[in-house]
């Protein structure tokens, strides 16, 4: 009886404002979301559109009746590799390997180094320290042409313009190399190891255990959190690169660029191909990314907002 | 086993020796491929805007002093005209982009903040769109604003507006409301999530305190809310501005045959001058003079925005003082403090 009355009691004044407040963020936040899946909803109608319905119904998102959806649009880079779609699933694999790359050799080099400024003492550490954050605020813009410079003239100098898979590997060495030393991601996990109790690296050592049975069993499987975030902010800023490999991928074959480099045919408005190919490319080509943010989704998100919290 | 001082010193010098090395051996890696790719083109780019320089064919190089200075603020030089303007529609742009990618973020940070059912979902949605590359976006937008009616927007609104052409301060318009549209869709995420996290840890007690005193819902966001989220208000703008600075990929994607040869972005001149190849490349030395001039006004408004922006601590006439007392240099009963407050008043 007790328990029943409680259920059927009226409600407070907070407990409906409460209610209210989340109601109105509901539907704000739901129209805002539509809104934001606009873009999403359009790529994934489009790509499925025959010729047909995207001459005579543009005005919609989705195919107008189930016999106008078709996968046409996808052949062109699956089935008969031609033209300018064909080199899609090369430009894939070009960014899933150099990603790739990228993301192991930075984790590796910021574990390492970041040992190294944490828990061994030698002189300089801290200028070396101070250095890199003073760094930080230098634009990269200046070093961008005489970056091209060198690239160039190592290129002529060492003839490698001569063999077809040297170039291929010596652009792409370009593309991920200067990439291992992001000061942000090393000082991240700087950050990391400094708030490793100092006691636990100590009472190892008294153990007898050396600095890489330490850097291996210890340290190592303690920053798994912030090891994982590394990985995303490499992969994904990597992914999504423009503005140098689009400089050294100017020149080589077409099928050596990356995906965000190759989209940029089907960009602007007078793009080459319909819109249903153009679309299909795109969420093809979104696939990897999409597969890792759903798996991350949320540490993702927690850990950018974390590390914006720290700075 | 007996060991004598001098072999104890000797042990742990070797010890210590040993470990300088290591270090040495772990960060050299680290620091030699920063050194190579980020310490010294940065010389090399500052020591080529004084120089003639052609990468084809470096014997030539020369020392010329300002002259390529002298040539970027040169007003009947057509390059650095474009370098200059590229310089206005950047800061137009970004005076336009920066507050709606600061207030759009935290107006739906605060929504989902009162958490209603799903709002993880809306967070995860409202995050998609930063990680999505550029060139796909571009991708998306300009086909569904293309300028015949084949394009979704035209589509439904009936019309044949041609959206992304049109010359840069002559008949664009459109094309910056729709990299405007475009921005706003991808740059939000970001600043979304940490504005999220910031609010998330605003206390709750406060708002309740700030109730009882009788503030309404406006006095809550300014008096409790804005203060506590300072520190991230603060670094989402200093990284918009960064991104914005630096915009690049946007103009490029957003262009038609009409206007891609067009620089709205000092990023833009640069990267065209150097794509170029070995069209421009005697005119390395200019080029990097114009970089060096970019990454200068970049520092500076950086710097100006941070100035401004910086969290200025409230000193009265008496904070020094209350300082001093509670250090204990003073105690409260031999102190003036007290009765200079009432005085000041």
């Amino acid at each position: 009886m007790i328990k029943q009355k409680a259920e059927k009691r009226r409600k407070t004044k907070s407990e409906k404002t409460i209610i209210r407040e989340k109601t109105t963020s509901f539907i704000i936040l739901f129209v805002f979301c539509v809104i934001w899946c606009i873009p999403f909803l359009y790529m994934i109608g489009t790509s499925f559109k025959s010729e047909l319905d995207l001459q005579v119904h543009p005005e919609l998102l989705f195919p107008s009746s189930p016999s106008e959806w078709t996968l046409n649009n996808y052949k062109g880079f699956l089935v008969q590799a031609s033209g300018e779609a064909g080199y899609l699933i090369q430009w894939i694999f070009n960014s899933l390997w150099s990603s790739t790359a990228s993301v192991v050799l930075t984790v590796l080099f910021d574990l390492v180094t970041a040992y190294a400024l944490v828990f061994l003492k030698f002189k300089g550490k801290n200028f070396i320290i101070g250095f890199l954050i003073l760094w930080m605020t230098v634009p990269g813009v200046i070093g961008t042409a005489p970056s091209f410079a060198i690239y160039s003239q190592v290129k002529n100098s060492l003839q490698v313009n001569q063999n077809p898979t040297l170039l291929y590997m010596y652009i792409y060495m370009w593309l991920i190399v200067p990439g291992l030393s992001g000061i942000f991601n090393m000082l991240l996990m700087r950050s990391f190891f400094l708030s490793i109790p100092k006691e636990i690296v100590e009472s190892a050592k008294c153990d007898g255990a050396s600095n890489m049975l330490i850097f291996r069993r210890i340290v190592c499987p303690l920053a798994k959190s912030t090891i994982m975030l590394i990985i995303l902010f490499v992969f994904i800023g990597s992914w999504n690169n423009l503005v140098f490999p689009q400089l050294l991928l100017s020149e080589g074959k077409y099928g050596w660029k990356t995906i965000t480099v190759g989209m940029t045919v089907y960009t602007g408005g007078s793009g080459l191909d319909s819109s249903g190919v153009a679309m299909a490319a795109s969420l093809f080509s979104m696939i990897p990314i999409i597969i890792v943010f759903i798996i991350t989704q949320n540490k993702m998100i927690d850990g950018m907002a974390s590390t914006g919290v720290k700075g | 086993m007996e060991i004598s001082i001098e072999q104890r010193k000797a042990q742990r010098s070797k010890a210590k020796r040993k470990e300088v090395v290591l270090a040495i051996l772990m960060i050299a890696p680290f620091l030699l491929i920063f050194i190579c790719f980020s310490v010294i083109p940065f010389i090399m780019g500052f020591g080529f805007s004084f120089m003639k320089y052609d990468p084809y064919a470096p014997e030539g190089t020369s020392f010329v002093g300002f002259l390529n200075f002298k040539n970027l603020f040169d007003a009947e030089n057509p390059i650095s005209v474009a370098f200059w303007k590229s310089f206005l529609t950047m800061f137009l742009f970004s005076a336009v982009s920066i507050p709606a990618l600061i207030i759009v973020p935290l107006f739906l940070a605060y929504e989902v903040n009162k958490q209603p059912p799903g709002y993880k979902i809306f967070r995860a949605l409202l995050y998609l769109p930063s990680i999505v590359s550029i060139t796909i976006a571009g991708a998306v937008f300009c086909n569904m604003f293309r300028n015949d009616s084949s394009g979704v927007v035209n589509a439904i609104l009936g019309t044949d507006i041609d959206w992304l052409g049109g010359k840069p301060w002559e008949d664009d318009f459109l094309r910056w409301v729709v990299m405007f549209i475009a921005r706003i869709w991808m740059g939000i995420g970001g600043n979304f999530v940490i504005f999220s996290a910031a609010l998330r840890d605003v206390p709750k007690s406060l708002y309740e305190a700030c109730e009882m005193d009788g503030g309404n819902r406006w006095t809550k966001i300014l008096k409790v809310t804005l203060p506590h989220i300072k520190f991230s208000l603060n670094m989402c703008i200093f990284n918009t501005f960064i991104g914005a600075m630096n915009m690049y990929a946007l103009p490029y994607t957003f262009s038609t045959l009409s206007n891609q040869d067009i620089d709205v972005a000092p990023m833009m001149w640069i990267q065209k001058y150097l794509l170029g190849g070995m069209a421009y490349s005697t005119q390395t030395g200019y080029l990097c003079a114009g970089a060096l001039v970019f990454g200068i006004v970049l520092t500076l408004v950086t710097f100006i925005e941070r100035k401004v922006t910086a969290p200025s601590s409230k000193r009265t006439k008496n904070t020094a003082k209350y300082e001093q007392m509670l250090l204990g240099r003073k105690t409260l009963l031999h102190s003036s403090v007290k009765r200079e407050e009432y005085n000041y008043d």
